[in-house]
């Protein structure tokens, strides 16, 4: 599996739509669910972290942009 | 004496002249440059120019306060544009004459229809020029990227336009990401369009930096967008590396750039706000997903432990039942066993006591056939043997246990031994 922090926002997007592929079909089982679930929650994370600022960079941002 | 006139009263004459009913409410074609308002009244130079853009004709107009406001609202209104530099205009006049400030036209009233048709065929020229050359599509079809995060800004720096779109990005409220930068530029008056393309240059020096440009402006009250009906800025959008938005004014203005832009959106604000939709559409299709995500993993660990419970809840009942199933199987196995038997093994026992009682018979046949023909033998056997032969007077005579049947080669003295039917008779060879 590909490093989350190198992957580009639509290869995480995609990895997401497989890895809900996969739970949705009938070849999951319980055993890969946890190891599937934690992976999802990752890439979720990143593709957020990605989109949006936190309150603190955007106080920084906004700072600097009355100067 | 030559009597002579005051500089006013001749004047004065001159303004009989030039005041007449023939200059009065006359419908004028022309150029108008330089358009201010002071005071509630709008002041302007109207122009005529021949092909090569040489002045020909050139006098003051002005629209008096009192009917300012109602041709600034109806003529905007018709055109979507402000009556301002650079239009081609048609109006109803009246020549004035002032002692001070010399000749100038009155207007009183503006044909809208004439302006538009005007601008709708300079614009159309412009556009079908970029279509000549191929290139008047070429920024609509560039794609923005999914969500578009660095976008470089092209504004007059301390517009109320460049603040709101500022603000307005970076207080959204989904808290999306975003990197912008000013490349100022001048956003009115005639200096516009080489302003704005001098900017547009320096974001393509840094074009792997942005994913698209935006310019924008506030749409004020004297906004003369006729600055951006230019060949050379619409060519210079549509051949643009990055994709480009434009929001330079209100709502009904429209410029040549919004047919050669990307995205065209009216105002600054506007501007920020599709670029917060694009994000926050992305944004909820990964919340989307995430929600699907956990939900797919609940359905399957619920059902899974309902399968469980289920198992579970069968499992004494099934151990009964495959007890019982093995049971019966047994009783069945036995009975088709008995059949079994009956129909297989009877018959064998059969034949074998049959086969028994024959080998009996033949048997006995056997024996009973061996001892008739031993029978047979013995008595042939009698009937043969020597006893028989002595019985009827013969002798058998001996030398040494060997039967001699001539008396030649017998020595004398040798003792003879004669063999009857009851007894031996020893003699010597004379």
């Amino acid at each position: 599996m590909k490093e989350i922090k190198e992957m580009s926002y639509n290869e995480a997007v995609a990895e997401l739509e497989q890895i809900l592929r996969t739970m949705q079909g009938d070849q999951c089982d319980i055993d890969r669910l946890a190891t599937l679930t934690r992976r999802a929650t990752e890439l979720i994370a990143e593709c957020r972290a990605r989109l949006t600022a936190t309150d603190e960079e955007l106080r920084t941002i906004l700072a600097g942009m009355q100067e | 004496m030559t009597k002579a006139m005051t500089l006013l009263e001749m004047l004065d004459v001159v303004r009989t002249f030039v005041q007449q009913p023939a200059t009065q409410n006359v419908w004028v074609t022309a150029e108008v440059q330089d358009v201010q308002v002071r005071g509630g009244h709008c002041y302007m130079e109207m122009l005529q120019k021949d092909d090569a853009g040489r002045q020909q004709a050139r006098v003051r107009g002005c629209i008096w306060a009192s009917n300012y406001a109602r041709i600034a609202r109806s003529f905007y209104n018709a055109t979507g544009q402000q009556f301002a530099s650079g239009l081609k205009v048609m109006v109803r006049v009246s020549a004035s004459f002032h002692p001070v400030f010399g000749i100038s036209l009155v207007i009183n009233e503006v044909n809208p229809e004439f302006t538009m048709g005007d601008l709708l065929r300079r614009r159309n020229e412009i556009l079908r020029r970029l279509q000549a050359e191929g290139v008047l599509e070429m920024n609509r079809q560039l794609r923005w990227p999914l969500v578009p995060q660095r976008i470089a800004v092209v504004s007059a720096p301390g517009a109320a336009g460049y603040g709101d779109f500022i603000n307005q990005l970076y207080t959204n409220p989904s808290h999306l990401r975003f990197t912008t930068r000013l490349y100022p530029a001048v956003m009115q008056g005639a200096s516009a369009p080489q302003s704005v393309i001098a900017a547009l240059m320096a974001v393509a020096d840094d074009a792997p930096l942005w994913d698209g440009v935006v310019i924008i402006r506030g749409g004020g009250a004297t906004s003369d967008l006729q600055a951006f009906e230019d060949y050379e800025l619409a060519a210079t959008v549509a051949q643009f590396p990055l994709p480009v938005a434009i929001g330079i004014g209100h709502e009904r203005d429209v410029t040549v750039l919004d047919y050669v832009a990307n995205a065209r959106l009216k105002t600054p604000t506007a501007v920020a706000e599709w670029l917060i939709g694009c994000g926050e559409s992305v944004l909820g299709a990964v919340n989307n997903l995430g929600a699907r995500i956990l939900q797919a993993a609940t359905d399957r660990i619920s059902g899974n432990r309902q399968q469980l419970a289920q198992a579970t809840g069968l499992l004494p009942a099934l151990a009964r039942g495959a007890v019982e199933r093995a049971r019966a199987r047994l009783g069945n196995a036995t009975g088709l066993l008995s059949g079994v038997s009956g129909r297989l093994i009877h018959p064998q026992l059969e034949r074998l006591g049959m086969t028994g009682r024959a080998l009996a018979t033949a048997t006995a046949t056997q024996l009973q056939r061996r001892r008739d023909s031993i029978d047979a033998a013995e008595r042939l056997l009698a009937a043969l043997s020597p006893q028989a032969t002595l019985l009827r007077g013969y002798s058998i005579t001996r030398v040494g246990g060997k039967a001699i049947t001539s008396p030649d080669d017998i020595p004398a003295g040798t003792i003879l031994e004669t063999t009857l039917a009851s007894g031996t008779l020893l003699s010597v060879k004379k």
